[in-house]
């Protein structure tokens, strides 16, 4: 009886079971999510998982760039130095590979949990991507970094080219993983479409290709490129920051002050490619659907973008204040001089170059028969003019430019949140409105870029002729590596909302309509309050993952760096 | 200290003189603020060039130095973020829940008829049980027919409209807002911004007809002096999918009332 008994009742918890079990698939079968995430809600809880994971994963994927170049530097100059940088950079990036896997896995779950209807015919869709291609590049990515890391001491010496090697395969690699989950995310925002053909009958026949080669598929690609080398150089100034400001000796402080400088000018590099790049982006986006246009610039995401003027105006600001700050510890810098061609063309950029953009604009080549001539003039023609002008009268000069710029850049039709509902007392008045159109933001950005590379040329000529004095840099040098770090996360931040909101009221642009009450553009202040909390929570973690992984290195290991300090430029 | 001062006052200087000039020009009042702030930085920009080096910090004191910059560049971003101008979500929200109503409906109306089917399977399996046991005894079970609820589609947000003539021009103008067709046109004064025509007066230069068929197809029709906007294919060729048929008749329907003459709307040229 007992035993009966037993049986029934095990019967019933094993048929409740089932009924739950089958209640649970019926709720993911009509779409309705079984889970509302508190706090956040569902929307908000996906973006959170989503934009760490993708700051983690833009952080592995450049950093390993960024890593080869130094190897390949420090192996061309023989220069020990850049050695270390690049080992010490890829024992970060191990430990931040973790947390990679860690936030993509929990993101995937996330999703399935919030939108499971979505999520699910959106994996059929590239099920070829998520279940044997991104897996497989991971893997292959895994063996190939931990092979990087653990070869560096076997491959050395003349198999050093070998671990060079190595490394580039290890960034084809990464390059294909970028390549290849950009389409599913490209494809959210641009989905394949052709003339006559609804987009449901389209998608109906197109080709995994179809699909993955999507109209922002490649500028996409193209920006997260250099994006992720700027971004793994501005993460590794900081990096260098912390070590500075933890140093005990002088030997350590020339070292990481170098480290800092290094890092700093190869994500200045990559950010100066940025603009270009997210550019094509945006053009291709208009191009795609003109409505994407003023939502992003007169409508629900004007203001987003005077956010992004603002922070981008001041990562400008920081990198030549850090410039400015790396000339001050140059001995005999107050005696380097430039042609007086470089201020002149400084100060006649801005106006010029806007008159240029509106008179021949995009893809107009003409605007390059005036604008070339002119940037490559200091360049070109300065040993022909006598005249000359100090070093850093050129740079304060820039800086007034580079305020100047700032200002157009954030000048906007009107101050209000969307254009449409905007009265004439927030306007613009006319003869003024031109400050706030497309050719003068683009000549703002492109006169920073420009200030940015005379200073490069400036610090260039500076070094050969001066003296630097590795760790002896004005310690507010540190912090602004940290205000780097800080914003050029900030921004991608900023930037992955306002390119997943493009997407509007949809999950799949045009296709896949999202029927939750929060398919709607939150407010900045919002917006700004979950990405601060991201970026503090991503720097918090690579700053563990960097103590963790240096210091106890930093105590055992102690390589000779051949470079005593003070030591002279080469 | 006297580097402070100085770089202040010239600060403060050129903030003022480009205040005056703004203000001369009629710019509104938070333009010449932001011409102010500018000029600030600036004075701090320079500040700072010309400041005394930074003496080395290390252990604790650098810590919480670190922390204090970390809790002063995350105030200023959330802050600076909140002080622009915000974008009223209500707004939009009440839009994307017109835009959706009918998905939404079609939605439920799917979670409905899924249980119902479910209800219907258990139904009869219940029914081929009872049969069964009546079998068993006398045989003659009779099976009562279960009448559910056909439950009609839900009709579209258009489909309210089909009563009255106003209402079916409320419907029109109500599109032309959801649409965001004024991002690109103007028409009465409001919207555009020289995207596309201004529209005031297309009722006097096109059909009805037409005028759905250039929505529907933008291709069809070019207007004169907008070539090169035509050659890129500005106008969106999305809306016979983002609307429904009898919305984007309603919404050529009340774009044909506007003839207004003295708004010169450029003159449509057939194009396909």
């Amino acid at each position: 009886m007992k035993k009966l008994s037993g049986g029934l009742l095990a019967l019933v918890v094993l048929c409740s079971l089932c009924v739950a079990a089958a209640t649970s698939v019926y709720a993911q079968e009509v779409g309705v999510s079984s889970v509302e995430f508190p706090y956040t809600g569902n929307r908000t809880a996906v973006w959170v998982v989503a934009q760490l994971h993708i700051l983690f994963a833009a952080f592995i994927l450049g950093a390993p760039i960024f890593v080869v170049i130094s190897e390949w530097l420090g192996y061309r100059k023989q220069d020990p130095r850049y050695d270390r940088l690049a080992r010490e950079i890829t024992k970060v990036t191990v430990i931040l590979f973790s947390m990679t896997a860690v936030t993509g896995g929990l993101f995937i779950f996330v999703l399935l949990a919030a939108y499971p209807q979505f999520t699910t015919s959106f994996i059929n869709q590239f099920y070829m991507v998520f279940a044997v291609m991104y897996p497989a590049l991971f893997i292959a990515e895994t063996i190939l970094m931990y092979a990087y890391l653990y070869t560096w001491d076997v491959w050395k010496g003349e198999k050093k080219g070998r671990h060079i090697a190595l490394g580039v395969l290890l960034n084809l690699v990464c390059l294909l993983i970028l390549f290849v989950i950009n389409g599913p995310t490209s494809f959210m925002n641009t989905p394949p479409k052709a003339e006559g053909v609804s987009p449901q009958d389209f998608l109906a026949a197109a080709t995994l290709w179809d699909k993955i080669a999507n109209q922002s598929w490649f500028p996409l690609s193209l920006h997260r490129i250099d994006g992720n080398v700027a971004f793994g150089g501005f993460i590794a100034g900081m990096i260098a920051a912390y070590m500075y400001m933890g140093a005990k000796t002088q030997e350590e402080r020339a070292y990481y002050d170098w480290m800092g400088f290094a890092a700093i000018w190869i994500a200045v590099g990559g950010s100066l490619l940025q603009p270009f790049t997210g550019l094509l982006l945006a053009y291709e986006m208009c191009d795609y659907d003109f409505s994407f246009c003023p939502y992003m610039m007169a409508d629900q995401l004007s203001m987003f973008f005077e956010m992004q003027g603002v922070m981008i105006g001041l990562l400008f600001l920081a990198i030549n204040y850090y410039s400015w700050l790396s000339v001050k510890r140059i001995e005999g810098a107050e005696n380097v001089r430039i042609t007086i061609l470089a201020p002149i063309v400084l100060v006649v950029l801005l106006p010029v170059m806007m008159w240029v953009m509106n008179t021949y604009w995009i893809p107009d080549p003409m605007s390059l028969v005036f604008l070339l001539p002119l940037t490559l003039s200091p360049f070109l023609l300065g040993r022909f003019v006598p005249k000359t002008v100090s070093a850093r009268t050129v740079i304060k000069i820039g800086f007034i430019i580079m305020l100047i710029s700032d200002a157009v850049w954030l000048t906007p039709a009107g101050f209000v949140a969307t254009g449409s509902d905007m009265p004439d007392d927030m306007k613009l008045p006319e003869g003024w409105d031109y400050l706030s159109s497309m050719p003068a933001k683009l000549s703002a950005i492109l006169t920073l870029v420009f200030v940015t590379v005379v200073n490069f040329a400036l610090y260039n000529r500076t070094i050969k002729q001066g003296t630097i004095l590795w760790g002896k840099i004005d310690f507010a040098s540190q912090f602004v590596l940290i205000f780097l770090a800080f914003t050029s996360t900030w921004i991608m931040g900023l930037m992955g909302a306002v390119r997943s909101l493009l997407k509007k009221y949809f999950h799949t642009y045009s296709l896949v309509s999202d029927l939750s009450a929060e398919s709607f553009t939150p407010t900045l202040s919002y917006s700004s309050g979950w990405i601060t909390a991201i970026t503090v929570f991503f720097i918090a973690i690579v700053s563990v993952a960097a103590l963790v992984a240096l210091r106890p290195s930093v105590a055992r290991v102690r390589e000779p760096e051949g470079s005593p300090v003070p030591i002279a430029a080469k | 200290m006297g580097n402070i001062f100085k770089k202040l006052g010239a600060g403060l200087l050129v903030g003022g003189v480009l205040v005056g000039i703004a203000h001369s020009q009629e710019l509104p009042g938070t333009f010449q603020l932001l011409f102010f702030i500018v000029s600030l930085i600036g004075a701090m920009v320079f500040m700072l060039l010309d400041a005394r080096p930074l003496s080395t910090m290390s252990g604790e004191k650098s810590l919480f130095v670190v922390i204090a910059f970390w809790i002063l560049m995350v105030t200023v971003c959330v802050a600076g973020a909140s002080l622009l101008p915000q974008f009223n979500p209500a707004d939009e929200k009440e839009k994307i829940d017109k835009l959706l109503k009918s998905q939404r409906a079609a939605s439920q109306q799917g979670k409905a008829e899924e249980l119902i089917a479910r209800a219907k399977a258990l139904d009869e399996q219940v029914k081929a049980l009872e049969e069964r046991l009546k079998g068993l005894g006398s045989g003659q079970a009779t099976v009562a027919s279960l009448t559910l609820p056909a439950g009609d589609k839900p009709s579209s947000t258009a489909g309210a409209s089909s009563g009255g003539g106003g209402d079916f021009m409320k419907v029109g103008e109500e599109q032309w807002q959801l649409q965001e067709c004024y991002n690109c046109h103007k028409l009465r004064g409001e919207g555009g911004k020289k995207r596309g025509p201004e529209l005031d007066n297309v009722g006097s230069l096109l059909t009805v007809e037409e005028i759905q068929q250039k929505i529907y197809d933008p291709k069809s029709f070019m207007a004169e002096g907008y070539e090169k906007e035509y050659q890129k294919g500005i106008m969106p060729n999305k809306f016979k999918d983002l609307m429904e048929p009898k919305e984007m008749q309603a919404l050529a329907a009340w774009l044909g009332t506007f003839k207004n003459t003295s708004v010169n709307t450029p003159k449509p040229i057939k194009k396909s």
